[in-house]
């Protein structure tokens, strides 16, 4: 006796957000058809073929007749090729050709192979999480986003190879046992140690300061002087993530189907997009948006090598996510909304040859230099809090022996800053000082009348602008919190004016 | 007679003679050889002109075509309206100093006023890419030189010749710049502020009829009259090879005296300088150096480094004595001075704001002198 209709729980994941979607089957007596209706892409479409094929080369035989598909709720794009497994199990079940048995109350995710092989696909993470928050206990997931799925705790995850597989799950309630490889895992502990750079005080203290307040940093330098070599370092002197934190993360990387392979994340992301960078590849795009570079760099840090080289409205797409720590991209299928709370780290030359102001091998004119420093807008440099040169090491400094000091070391004191400044700033809802507002900054970086004096000297001096003022201030604030001193002394101050955004000689 | 009357003033037919198309210094100099004065030029007819030596068919044409009496008058009067006076060889206010080169101009055109004849005059020339020590020693120079009377000369281009300008006006603002393009052109145009500066203080001269271009071969030429309008000329800073060579080379054909400021062996700046000095040019270590040559009396007890005596604290005096005037950045200062990297970001601002200490590129520090 043919059952008429049957519903299976999967999800999809629409921009960031997972839905949880059921996939109802419909089938009557008739001339042989096979619609899927429900707000589908292509990719969706051609489940009918795939599931078609895989059912029959599993050894069922579906006797012909209409067969009508709906994944519902109808006002959400369905985007993927994970619908197919829930769609076979359905449709079996319409027919009545398996049993009731752990179908209830359980999520299913795969792609179908023609011969019913079961393959891994994108998005897992987000979309277990979701079935998690509604309650739903059991997830079967194809065997390949085995470990992606298993850190969700309190949910059992059933890894499948094949139709089959499934159905005798489905049957019998038993599962193949199989393990959670996390054999690779990225952006795991930083692989490089600040140790490692002889030299370079003054830019290793600057990016002390930058991760600890959260200061996006230029680093300013000739060709080879380490510029990247120490951004690369930068996320080994961050705070640990939360475990929430990682799931965010992973989450994004799962739906950017970054995760294959049973890859994991473990640690905060560094992204390096290369100059040659397009808009959509930024902020993430096409029709149902992507996440681009600011999206998978949340909690992580952003580096620009070469900023100069980046087009200008590549760059102009950054100041939203400097300034909002989101992405909020309109497309006519909705709004879709990324949280990019990234450190965001750019070098550049001083000039088109790299070694202004060596006199000794930099033929560009001052009028060049200008004209290079200014094809970074002024919107970027507003955003960059600390400026610093980076300059190549003499030998002697190269082939010292003496170590350095290590990430680790580096590391407890920026916890310890991050630690004063959640406690100082529990009640307005920030983390760090590079987000006061100018009405907190009175509040909470008052300085003593001779800091006061001297930050006046420098703003009349010096160039500083209104907008360099309050970012010395929120400097100093967190040089102050690396010395575990309440107060913002006039070191603090003095310190904070070297590391200013610089626009040219005095 | 129509146009051919001889209705143009002397000073209209040099004007007509200098601004024709195609026609520059040498080929006026055939022209006059056979002519004698500008107004003969303008009345000579066709066949005569066709045999002058150097003067093709075509620059017959352009000769002939540009007999408009109306047409010069017309353009000499707007010339004085825009404030730009036009002074030909037998102008009573061509410089005498002019007269006596080789190949000197037939015409100048000024902006604000010529060099004072009874007073001295030093040009002060180098490199266009040059270093901070080279711009600010130009630019000191220039100015103690301006402030004992003496009219600073140069060729208001990048690097040097703009430090000299600079230090001329905040001397005592005799400072000429001579171009190799038309004086309502100011190039480079970075150069904005000085070059209206010397036309209100001093002045902004140019042999090349107004909107010339500047065009490469006019700027070698220009550098005969640098030399020519000054006494002396002083060589800043110079590479191997450099443009400044043109200017010294003619220098000493006219007669004059070369200066030259050392600097330090292996630099690729001082090269040049170093080798005139070795040559025998005379070296400037003070301003004294060149006031002497000129016959100047030294008033100012001035001396170029002198704010190497103020007193400061016994850490802010370290950290300032290994700055010089070559850009230092802070781990060196640190490595040198043994403090660590906050404590020299807290005395460097100190001294920053004390204006004893520029920062002259990002994280770079000079001294300010």
């Amino acid at each position: 006796m043919v059952i008429i209709f049957y519903t299976v729980i999967t999800g999809t994941v629409d921009g960031t957000r997972a839905h949880l979607v059921n996939a109802e089957v419909d089938c009557s007596r008739g001339m042989p058809y096979f619609s899927m209706v429900g707000m589908l892409s292509s990719e969706v479409r051609e489940a009918k073929e795939r599931v078609r094929s895989a059912i029959k080369n599993s050894g069922y035989n579906l006797s012909p007749g209409r067969i009508i598909v709906n994944l519902s709720p109808g006002d959400i794009r369905k985007m993927g090729v994970h619908f197919d497994l829930p769609i076979a199990i359905a449709i079996l079940r319409a027919y009545d050709m398996i049993r009731d048995g752990n179908i209830k109350d359980s999520l299913f995710i795969g792609e179908l192979g023609l011969n019913g092989s079961i393959r891994p696909v994108s998005g897992i993470l987000p979309i277990v999480i979701e079935a998690k928050n509604h309650g739903i206990h059991t997830c079967v997931v194809p065997v390949g986003n085995y470990s992606e799925a298993a850190c969700v705790d309190g949910m059992n995850i059933i890894a499948v190879n094949s139709l089959n597989e499934t159905i005798d799950y489905i049957c019998s309630g038993q599962a193949r046992e199989r393990k959670v490889k996390k054999n690779y895992i990225i952006y795991d502990k930083c692989e490089y140690d600040f140790n490692e750079i002889h030299g370079q005080d003054l830019a290793k203290r600057a990016i002390e300061i930058s991760v600890a307040g959260n200061h996006n940093i230029l680093l300013n330098g000739q060709p080879g002087s380490g510029k990247s070599m120490l951004a690369k370092r930068i996320t080994g002197i961050m705070p640990e993530l939360t475990q929430k934190e990682l799931l965010d993360i992973t989450s994004i990387y799962s739906i950017a189907g970054l995760l294959k392979d049973g890859c994991m994340i473990g640690g905060r992301p560094f992204r390096e997009p290369h100059h040659t960078i397009t808009m959509t590849g930024m902020t993430g795009g096409g029709s149902y948006p992507k996440p681009g570079e600011t999206a998978l760099a949340n909690k992580g840090v952003l580096f620009l090598d070469e900023l100069p080289e980046f087009s200008p409205q590549v760059l102009d797409t950054l100041r939203q996510p400097l300034e909002e720590k989101k992405m909020v991209i309109t497309r006519n299928t909705g709004t879709y909304e990324f949280e990019c709370d990234f450190l965001f780290v750019a070098a550049m030359n001083p000039c088109k040859c790299g070694y202004y102001p060596d006199r000794e091998r930099c033929r560009c004119t001052e009028e060049e230099v200008r004209k290079y420093q200014s094809r970074v807008s002024g919107a970027i440099r507003d955003r960059i809090d600390i400026c610093i040169d980076v300059h190549r090491v003499g030998y002697d400094e190269l082939t010292d022996m003496k170590q350095g000091e290590s990430s680790h070391t580096i590391k407890e004191r920026v916890e310890q800053a991050c630690e004063r400044q959640i406690h100082r700033y529990r009640d307005i809802g920030i983390r760090y000082n590079s987000q006061l507002m100018p009405k907190d900054i009175a509040r909470y970086c008052k300085i003593s009348d001779k800091g006061e004096r001297i930050l006046k000297n420098a703003y009349e001096r010096l160039g500083v602008t209104s907008r360099g003022y309050y970012k010395i201030l929120k400097i100093a604030r967190t040089i102050a919190d690396l010395d575990e001193s309440d107060e913002i002394l006039v070191k603090h101050v003095e310190e904070a004016i070297v590391y200013r955004v610089f626009t040219g000689k005095e | 007679m129509g146009i051919y009357d001889n209705a143009l003033t002397t000073d209209e037919y040099w004007y007509w003679i200098t601004n024709i198309k195609g026609i520059e210094n040498k080929k006026i100099s055939y022209l006059l050889k056979r002519f004698k004065t500008p107004a003969n030029v303008f009345l000579a007819d066709r066949k005569a002109i066709e045999t002058v030596d150097k003067i093709s068919e075509e620059d017959t044409d352009r000769i002939l075509a540009g007999r408009d009496t109306r047409k010069v008058k017309d353009e000499l009067a707007r010339l004085s309206g825009k404030g730009i006076r036009f002074v030909h060889i037998e102008h009573k206010d061509y410089p005498d100093r002019l007269r006596k080169i080789y190949d000197p101009p037939y015409s100048l055109y000024v902006r604000g006023r010529l060099p004072d004849i009874h007073k001295p005059a030093v040009a002060v020339i180098g490199a266009r890419i040059c270093s901070n020590y080279g711009y600010t020693i130009a630019m000191k120079l220039a100015e103690e030189l301006s402030v004992h009377g003496v009219q600073i000369i140069s060729g208001m281009a990048r690097g040097i010749d703009g430090a000299a300008h600079k230090g001329a006006l905040s001397g005592s603002g005799d400072s000429f710049g001579i171009l190799g393009c038309g004086v309502d052109i100011c190039y480079p145009k970075e150069n904005i502020e000085i070059f209206t500066k010397s036309i209100e203080r001093g002045g902004v001269i140019s042999e090349y009829p107004v909107g010339s271009k500047a065009l490469p071969y006019r700027f070698p030429q220009r550098n005969r009259l640098i030399s020519g309008l000054a006494d002396i000329i002083v060589v800043v800073e110079a590479k191997e090879k450099s443009g400044t060579f043109i200017t010294v080379e003619t220098a000493l054909d006219q007669g004059k005296e070369v200066f030259a400021v050392p600097g330090r062996i292996g630099d690729s700046l001082s090269i040049g300088c170093n080798r005139l000095i070795k040559s025998g040019a005379g070296i400037v270590t003070c301003v004294n150096d060149i006031l002497e040559e000129l016959g100047v009396n030294y008033i100012q007890n001035d001396e170029i480094f002198r704010k190497n005596k103020i007193m400061l604290e016994k850490d802010l005096q370290v950290v300032y004595s290994c700055l010089d005037l070559l850009p230092k950045s802070i781990d060196e200062i640190s490595k040198v001075t043994g403090y660590d990297i906050s404590y020299v970001t807290q005395l460097i601002v100190r001294l920053q704001l004390m204006d004893l200490v520029t920062e002259y590129a990002k994280n770079y520090y000079i001294k300010n002198i």
